[in-house]
């Protein structure tokens, strides 16, 4: 069917209805004034328009008619009067001559009414691919949007815009669970719903979720009483209200889940049918909420976790402050009593007394000593143990041990030897952490080798390829260039293979072999291997059952840039702290590439002119201990203070660990200030 | 005989180094927080100090800084004892200015070495 408005004069009019009278055709004639012809014209929604070109208004007519959207297409064909002269000949798309041919006109309108079904047909696909081009185009922006955010609530109304945008809805209900709190019902509408229509769509929605789990049980056991409702009008102020009947339109319904996880349900209504596209489109929105979704629930409860963790790590450093000096205080005077008990200065004491007094200082002795393993270990373990490294030579403190121990060997009639095999290069290390992991490993085997034992402490340079990766505790240590090898030998009760690595644990001492009366908490080895670490030396133990042990620990000898590697790390372990670092100014460039390299250092927070704008002269090696925050408090009341002292230091680098940057910057900009 | 001030809140801890000082020759006085141990050293003329670090009203690095920045007090030796013997602490007795560092619980020995580096001893028992 071809429909075709006339917009002739009545002279011509009934010839061409004449020529177009049939059955295929629907025909209209122009009515009335300009405003009625425009309203048929709307009405009809002709294929084809006739005009004749000597008609009055005939050009406003045919521009108003092609301004409208949906006539776009519409084909104009203009009847020519030879003898009119028109200017409008531009806004047509076929002509026929007067006086009419009958064939003429018929193919003219033939072939404009197949290119007018042609560009409908493009005008439709067109308008599909650009509604699907839009809705991907938001589908696009949501997921960007989606990943943007870890705020559940952000999250869902990310998706309710997104649906908004691309399906129109004009209802849409989402039913949210929640684990801590009630199921939320987010209504966004067009027009105001009735209450009504809210109860209903509250019991639709929990009949929907429990439809979904018919066979199984529900993830989340609720029911349509205890569901909040959130409600967004659009436009509030329209007289539209949606009614019950509301719930009869076209509606697209879906779960929010991913893998197991099940967060709610969506359902959206809509007068207007929803296409096939629009299935795919919600169904593809529906679909990405659901990943966000989870890794915001993660990211709740991993920050919930933390937070508790938090608490209790400020808990824990209450109780190590309370264990240092709450405990210590009161053995002082104990210590002190005794002390003057047995210089007899209160008078004087029978023998047998002073052999319990002796035993009581002794266990007073003790008790420091495992006060001092606690704290040392919760030291290390929050990053806080202070290790003031320096080019040590640690052949005297080896020599030391002999007399340190020398009364408790004695009593035990144990010998103690020492072997140094050759002279010992200085190591870079802290002298008195040293002789802690030397005293540590020679008092333990002092408790576990019997009366008449033999101990004997070794040291000597190895190579690292002369060390048997596999034995050592963290096999994972990278080892190069030489090392002093310091091993501690006894013939004592030895460990069975299975339980070296235990030794190392916290409060480990080997239930079956080593019975608790040996004494000790047993924590002195586990804060030996991490003093070991922190020096990036290694431990590694070899015994056998009944015939002894044999503890050996190596350090690293150190070049210029292992050096450096230790101050670095020993800077940045301790959390959020100020370093300050010296280094040779000709290595400094190499230095910062090898910062770089290995991300150990934002090395933008490092201003240029605290880099490079050093008195060229100096070289050295040299290292401050850095100064930790609870020190820089104390003794320097503000950031002005510590960078006029770090200023006339001369650093070269200031470190800082990332989540201290504002103090790391701001000492950076005075110190610039300073500088210049 | 050599003035020794002894500035602690642990009053068990004052009596027993007061007795073995005492003991050793020393005339002792004592003080039982930071405000009175302040008074003291300006006011009573001691040839050495020892203050504990955690007290009430004035802190001992406080008092520590506040004598040591005083041209006329900065001459008497300062023995800071600490329950904490964190290296961290000994930084900032440093920078306040002490001269010599106990840890608690500590050998009265130790004490009297370090008092002996100071002050020449009066034996006088």
């Amino acid at each position: 069917m071809t429909k075709i408005f006339l917009l002739i004069n009545n002279e011509a009019n009934s010839q061409i209805e004449d020529i177009l009278s049939d059955k295929n055709n629907e025909l209209m004639k122009a009515q009335g004034e300009l405003e009625d012809i425009l309203t048929q014209i709307h009405h009809f929604c002709p294929d084809i328009i006739l005009v004749e070109n000597n008609l009055e208004n005939c050009e406003f007519i045919i521009r108003q008619i092609k301004s409208i959207a949906k006539n776009q297409n519409t084909q104009i064909i203009f009847l020519l009067h030879e003898n009119v002269k028109t200017d409008i000949l531009n806004l047509a798309d076929g002509l026929v001559e007067f006086p009419l041919k009958k064939e003429v006109l018929l193919s003219t309108i033939n072939s404009h009414f197949k290119i007018k079904k042609s560009l409908d047909r493009l005008y439709d696909n067109n308008k599909e691919l650009s509604k699907s081009l839009y809705q991907l185009n938001v589908l696009y922006n949501t997921s960007s949007q989606f990943a943007g955010t870890l705020n559940t609530s952000k999250l869902y109304e990310i998706m309710i815009e997104a649906m908004e945008k691309t399906l129109s809805f004009d209802i849409s209900s989402v039913l949210i669970f929640n684990q801590f709190s009630k199921p939320i019902l987010y209504l966004n509408t067009i027009h105001t719903p009735s209450e009504n229509l809210i109860d209903a769509l509250k019991i639709r929605s929990i009949l929907n979720y429990k439809t979904m789990f018919e066979n199984t049980t529900l993830p989340h056991d609720k029911d349509f009483d205890e569901i909040e409702v959130i409600q967004k009008t659009k436009q509030s102020r329209s007289n539209k209200i949606y009614s019950i009947d509301s719930l009869s339109y076209d509606s697209l319904f879906a779960p929010i889940k991913v893998g197991d996880e099940f967060f709610g349900v969506v359902e959206l209504f809509r007068q207007i049918p929803y296409t096939a596209e629009d299935v795919t489109c919600f169904q593809a929105i529906t679909h990405q909420v659901a990943l966000p979704l989870r890794s915001a629930k993660l990211y709740e409860e991993i920050s919930s976790t933390n937070k508790k963790l938090e608490k209790l790590e400020r808990i824990k450093s209450e109780f190590v402050s309370i264990v240092s000096h709450e405990l210590r205080t009161p053995l002082t005077p104990i210590n002190n009593s005794l002390e003057i008990v047995l210089s007899n200065q209160a008078g004087e004491i029978p023998p047998e007394a002073q052999n319990f007094i002796i035993m009581a200082k002794r266990n007073i002795q003790r008790l420091s000593g495992i006060i001092e393993d606690l704290l040392d270990l919760s030291r290390i373990q929050t990053g806080k143990l202070d290790l003031k490294y320096k080019l040590v030579d640690i052949t005297p403190s080896l020599e030391l041990l002999q007399k340190t121990f020398l009364q408790v060997a004695q009593e035990k009639n144990i010998t103690i030897n020492l072997e140094i095999k050759q002279k010992l290069p200085e190591i870079y290390a802290d002298l008195r952490r040293i002789e802690q992991i030397f005293s540590n490993l020679v008092s333990n085997s002092l408790k576990f080798t019997p009366q008449d034992g033999t101990i004997n402490v070794v040291a000597e340079v190895v190579l690292s390829n002369e060390i048997d990766k596999t034995k050592l505790i963290s096999p994972y240590i990278d080892l190069k260039g030489e090392y002093i090898k310091i091993s501690v030998q006894d013939n004592g009760i030895g460990i069975k293979e299975d339980d070296i690595p235990k030794i190392f644990d916290k409060f480990s001492q080997i239930e079956t072999s080593l019975n608790r009366n040996k004494g000790g908490v047993g924590l002195g080895l586990t804060i030996t291997k991490q003093l070991i670490d922190s020096h990036f030396g290694a431990i590694w133990v070899e015994s056998e059952e009944k015939k002894g042990s044999v503890f050996n620990v190596i350090l690293p000898l150190c070049d210029d840039f292992k050096i450096f590697e230790m101050d670095l790390s020993h800077a940045l372990i301790a959390s959020g702290n100020v370093g300050i670092l010296k280094i040779n100014y000709n290595k400094r460039i190499e230095l910062i590439e090898l910062l770089k390299e290995q991300k150990l250092l934002n090395i933008t927070r490092l201003s240029k002119e605290i880099l490079f704008d050093k008195d060229e002269r100096k070289e050295y090696w040299a290292y401050i201990p850095k100064i930790s925050i609870s020190s820089f408090d104390a003794i320097y009341r503000t950031i002005e203070d510590f960078c006029i002292k770090i200023s006339n230091d001369e650093s070269d680098i200031i470190l800082s660990k990332a989540h201290s940057e504002k103090d790391g910057i701001e000492v950076s900009k005075i110190i610039n200030i300073l500088n210049s | 005989m050599k003035k020794i001030l002894i500035v602690d809140d642990e009053k068990d801890i004052v009596e027993t180094l007061s007795f073995m000082l005492k003991a050793k020759g020393f005339e002792c006085i004592c003080a039982y927080d930071g405000e009175e141990g302040l008074n003291l050293a300006k006011n009573s003329n001691p040839d050495l100090v020892i203050l504990d670090v955690m007290m009430p009203k004035i802190n001992g690095y406080k008092i520590c800084r506040l004598l040591k920045f005083d041209n006329k007090y900065k001459n008497i030796p300062i023995i800071m004892i600490t329950a904490r013997s964190q290296d961290e602490d000994k930084l900032i007795g440093e920078e306040t200015g002490a001269d010599e560092y106990i840890t608690k619980p500590f050998e009265f020995s130790d004490v009297l070495e370090k008092i002996s580096k100071y002050l020449k001893q009066n034996e006088t028992v």
